[in-house]
């Protein structure tokens, strides 16, 4: 690992080897949104040469997250006699009748957790409510969420139940790698999605798509290496997904978080916000875990809901369009006042464009 | 127009917002408000007037007693204005415990006789059970102006130095901390009474303005100046004095320490030919003595604050957005 | 997707629990996914679990891709 002692300097070093590599213009999707902010807020956008096309990608659960996903936690928090646990990231969606922020102005009951285990601990001090934990986030964050069901079924919990948001990053990427549309040349991978399920669930991004891949880590040195060995590798035509976070990505990822999500999780086909339904992509509980589903428990169906009229959040996800490419942003869609959740979502594609590059005009590129 | 959210009293966009719609309300009667920490009257006096609802009540570094003296002071110290007298008023849940009040006031009372402030009007009252949280003190503070030129927005030029009295963000570090049970053994907040460090730079010509980061951080204070006096902004990641705590606690919670608030940490724009005397009088005071000179006000970009990266790219710096909320993603 | 950071693993307390720190900061941390976990270790903390352990030995690719790197640079 680059010892980061003296980084611009290291990054210049990385840009020389870029300039080399880029034998023709390149577009790489960074996939994860904790990628997209790194990326905006070390200004990497502005020091890349012109040949580098940097696509952001569906990698944001809150932005991933169904319009008729978030209205059924908004309506779950306003019923009486529950709670809502939650990570920050999903106060401010904007759901169809407002907002986790929203309902709660209003007198439900929203409790922000930054651990999927402390909703045990809010079930076990409100004994008279119902606690509900939404469980947002892609398979780094999943296995908290199975933990949680662990205890609580070993403790035989009666007041908590779980609504399962989450998604599955590689059925996603085969839906993007096949989009002729889109002309992606690389994928930036993500690190810590990786650090669960390893290596091998992305092979046939480079194996039947030819793409080039780079796991990364989330520093400025990771995240430019990775962009480099992308160039390179398209400049050698040897399309492989090559590891450059081995510190905490091992080949076969974290055996135990898996076998953790198989015990609890079954994949269903999920739909993705603006990307419609995706195949296997969703983590729903496994039939043992049924009695703990939050869904069945509150009687929960979700059914299509159309975003807001003119909210292209779909598009930016799908990387068909950049943010200052859709009518709403920075007029009607800006952070304070969002339309999507492309543009609350602390990793959103919007809100990053928006708050680092100063809606998408910034003087200095990006 | 819908109800008021936690991110309307959070410091960033926000806030400001909605105080402008407030303000505007009052505009014919009194004369344009100015958007500044505290206001100047006629005669030279100032005065400033601030709300305390921090929880917990105490916190490492301090509690609401003191945080409520110094909160007030600071707004007219950073207008160059000398703090003398104190109006207080007490807002107590029925059930907090007198000797817990009292220790609160012991700490506020402090701070006054270290400065020389004095308490001059007091109100208490004591709602209902379960009808406030615990304690929430208001102070108006006030003094004389003694900046020999005028400090304000309005002052902040392009040329002008900036310069950060110590590192940012620790105040609401700690009480992040504490919401979101991370334990701390040495940070503490930056709670602490500025007048004494700013009191030397009010003999000094061609200081601009100066603000204390609170609610919004470092980030806002900056967005507010480059809007308010249509200036570009330039700082640089790597001068920004920084505490490797806040860093580390800003990472577990997805927190960016530009927006953390400051309790006894002060923002300068001060002429550039200035800036070094500035310098070794503000590191000459213990509360001042990590002070650096992060950047300067441009006519480039009038509007807008750049940040030059630890990486070496730029980002823009936009204001605090709403509540500051830990994420996971 | 994913904020994560590294600490240094303090106590272990129990065994799903342990006290990690990072400087002058410590969080009580979940060790319900890893295995053989040892004070000293240093590991990546998400959402307030532990999720691996730091191994500087696997980062063998990016080591060689720094290598190539600043073999290029030297010899400009």
């Amino acid at each position: 690992m680059p010892q980061v002692g003296d980084l611009r300097a290291k990054m210049s070093s990385l840009l020389e080897a870029l300039d080399k590599w880029l034998c023709r213009p390149i577009t790489v999707m960074e996939v994860c949104g904790t990628h997209t902010v790194s990326i905006f807020r070390s200004g990497i956008r502005t020091m890349l040469p012109e040949g580098v096309r940097l696509l952001s990608g569906p990698g944001c659960p809150v932005c991933v997250t169904d319009q008729a996903e978030v209205d059924a936690m908004v309506r779950l928090a306003k019923r009486p006699g529950v709670v809502l646990a939650t990570y920050g990231d999903m106060v401010r969606v904007p759901g169809s009748c407002g907002s986790l922020a929203e309902a709660r102005a209003s007198g439900a009951e929203v409790a922000v957790v930054s651990s999927a285990i402390q909703a045990l601990a809010l079930a076990g001090s409100i004994q008279d409510k119902e606690i509900v934990f939404a469980g947002i986030g892609f398979e780094t964050t999943a296995p908290a969420t199975a933990v949680l069901l662990r205890e609580a079924r070993s403790k035989n919990v009666k007041n908590l139940s779980v609504l399962s948001l989450h998604k599955l990053v590689p059925p996603v990427l085969r839906l993007l790698a096949s989009d002729p549309m889109l002309n992606i040349d690389g994928f930036l991978l993500p690190g810590h999605v990786s650090t669960i399920i390893g290596t091998a669930p992305y092979a046939f991004l480079a194996e039947e798509y030819g793409k080039a891949c780079a796991v990364a880590g989330f520093e400025p040195l990771d995240i430019m290496s990775g962009i480099v060995e992308i160039a390179r590798q398209i400049c050698e035509g040897r399309p492989a997904v090559r590891r450059l976070y081995g510190r905490v990505v091992r080949h076969e990822g974290n055996v135990k978080a898996q076998e953790l999500l198989e015990e609890v999780f079954r994949p269903a086909s999920v739909r993705w916000r603006g990307i419609g339904l995706v195949e296997a992509s969703g983590l729903v509980l496994a039939d043992d875990y049924s009695d703990f589903d939050a869904y069945s428990r509150f009687g929960i169906t979700l059914e299509e809901v159309s975003p807001p009229a003119g909210c292209r959040c779909g598009d930016v996800l799908a990387g068909r369009i950049t943010p200052p490419e859709c009518p709403l942003f920075g007029r009607s869609c800006t952070p304070q006042f969002p339309v999507g959740p492309c543009m609350v979502s602390s990793e959103g594609s919007c809100s990053a464009y928006y708050r680092y590059s100063s809606k998408g005009v910034s003087p200095w590129g990006a | 127009m819908g109800r008021l959210s936690l991110g309307h009293g959070s410091g960033g966009r926000l806030t400001n917002d909605l105080i402008k719609e407030i303000a505007s309300t009052f505009a014919r009667g009194s004369g344009m408000l100015e958007f500044e920490d505290c206001a100047l009257l006629p005669g030279g006096w100032g005065v400033t007037i601030d709300g305390f609802t921090v929880s917990p009540l105490s916190f490492p570094g301090g509690d609401i007693g003191k945080l409520a003296i110094c909160g007030s002071v600071n707004d007219l110290a950073v207008r160059g204005v000398r703090p003398l007298w104190l109006a207080m008023s007490l807002l107590a849940e029925e059930g907090l415990d007198e000797e817990e009040l009292l220790v609160y006031m012991r700490s506020a009372a402090s701070v006054c006789a270290e400065l020389g402030v004095q308490l001059v009007a007091g109100d208490t009252k004591v709602l209902p059970r379960g009808e406030a949280d615990r304690l929430y003190i208001t102070t108006c503070a006030m003094g004389k102006n003694e900046a020999i030129s005028p400090w304000g927005i309005k002052e902040v030029s392009p040329g002008d130095a900036i310069i950060v009295s110590g590192p940012v963000g620790r105040h609401g570090a700690v009480i992040a901390s504490l919401r979101y049970d991370i334990k701390l053994r040495e940070l503490e907040s930056d709670c602490a009474p500025l007048w004494p460090l700013i009191e030397p730079l009010t003999r000094l010509r061609d200081v601009h303005a100066a603000r204390d980061c609170t609610r919004g951080g470092l980030g806002t204070v900056l967005c507010e100046w480059a809007e308010g006096a249509n200036v570009g902004i330039e700082i640089d990641e790597e001068a920004i004095p920084a505490d490797g705590d806040v860093s580390a606690v800003s990472d577990i919670l997805g927190f960016d320490p530009l927006y953390l608030a400051c309790e006894g940490t002060a923002v300068f724009a001060v002429a550039s030919e200035r800036a070094e005397t500035v310098l070794e009088t503000l590191c000459s005071h213990p509360i001042g003595r990590s002070a650096a000179v992060i950047g300067k006000a441009t006519d480039a970009h009038p509007g807008l604050v750049g940040l030059r990266t630890a990486a070496g790219g730029m980002r823009v710096v936009d204001m605090q957005g709403g509540e500051l909320l830990p994420r996971i993603c | 997707m994913c904020l994560a950071v590294p600490h240094r693993v303090v106590k272990i307390m129990d065994e799903n629990r342990a006290l990690v720190s990072t400087g002058g900061v410590e969080l009580e941390v979940r060790t319900d996914l890893i295995e053989d976990l040892q004070v000293g270790d240093v590991v990546l903390v998400h959402a307030g679990f532990v999720i691996e352990k730091y191994n500087e030995d696997e980062g063998k690719e990016l080591e060689s891709l720094w290598e190539e790197v600043m073999q290029f640079a030297s010899g400009r």
